[in-house]
């Protein structure tokens, strides 16, 4: 329990040390942050999911990417929404890419940014969005974007995109 | 199943709620003043527009509370590989 309790305060201090990290590179990289964080994101996501199952359909792929997670341990808790007035979950855009919205409830990054008292929506919650994009990528083989929508600070609302 | 209340008498009609809620659950009633709840369905539970109203008229009920993750025995648990 002792060995436990140790491991519980490095987790903290790391993801300390990792919201007062980007946003300290925020200020001096300015845009360039988030294509860092975005990268490092995507590079995570590749290799998540080499042994995934690949497939087309999007709601299946989302539902492979969330085992991915929990399989590296990952929880970040997430689920598909549609607002009461949509039919189906996913729709088509005039160009013909997929969206999906997400509703994200717990997340260490926001845990850790509210904790310093740092904004949202800056260069480690661009993180996610490069995850996505290479867990998909993998999946899916599509180019995928998750735009932050709205983020709360119960949870935050994204849009997941998949291009045709 | 998730419910939200907007205490009347608290509502001053700032329309801030209106204004945060990324998925409309609000509407303002004119005649009142006030905003009222018009969708509870929509509601992602995100509690913006509880934290946003100035007099704390917003209250939710049977919603998902985030998990403070360095305060969680299981979450450490499944995050030491990465220690």
């Amino acid at each position: 329990m002792e060995e436990l309790l140790k491991k519980r305060r490095t987790l903290q201090e790391t993801m300390n040390f990792m919201a007062a990290l980007s946003a300290g590179i925020e200020p001096i990289l300015g845009r360039g942050a988030n294509s860092m964080t975005m990268s490092a994101g995507r590079n995570l996501g590749r290799k998540f999911s080499e042994g995934a199952r690949h497939t087309d359909d999007l709601l299946e792929a989302i539902e492979e990417v969330r085992r991915i997670l929990v399989a590296n341990s990952c929880l970040w808790g997430f689920e598909p929404f549609k607002p009461v007035d949509q039919h189906e979950l996913v729709s088509v855009t005039e160009n013909g890419a997929r969206q999906v919205s997400l509703v994200f409830r717990d997340c260490m990054i926001r845990q850790a940014l509210f904790r310093f008292g740092h904004p949202q929506q800056g260069s480690l919650c661009n993180m996610m969005y490069g995850f996505f994009a290479g867990a998909l990528e993998s999946i899916m083989g599509k180019k995928a974007s998750l735009e932050i929508k709205h983020a709360g600070e119960n949870a935050c609302l994204k849009v997941l995109t998949v291009e045709a | 199943m998730l419910e939200m209340t907007i205490h009347e008498k608290a509502c001053r009609g700032c329309q801030l709620c209106l204004d945060v809620c990324p998925t409309k659950c609000f509407t303002f009633n004119e005649e009142t003043g006030k905003a009222v709840v018009a969708e509870v369905g929509n509601c992602i539970a995100c509690l913006s527009c509880s934290y946003i109203c100035p007099s704390g008229a917003i209250s939710h009920a049977n919603h998902h509370e985030v998990q403070n993750f360095y305060r969680n025995i299981h979450f450490s648990q499944r995050m030491e590989k990465f220690l």
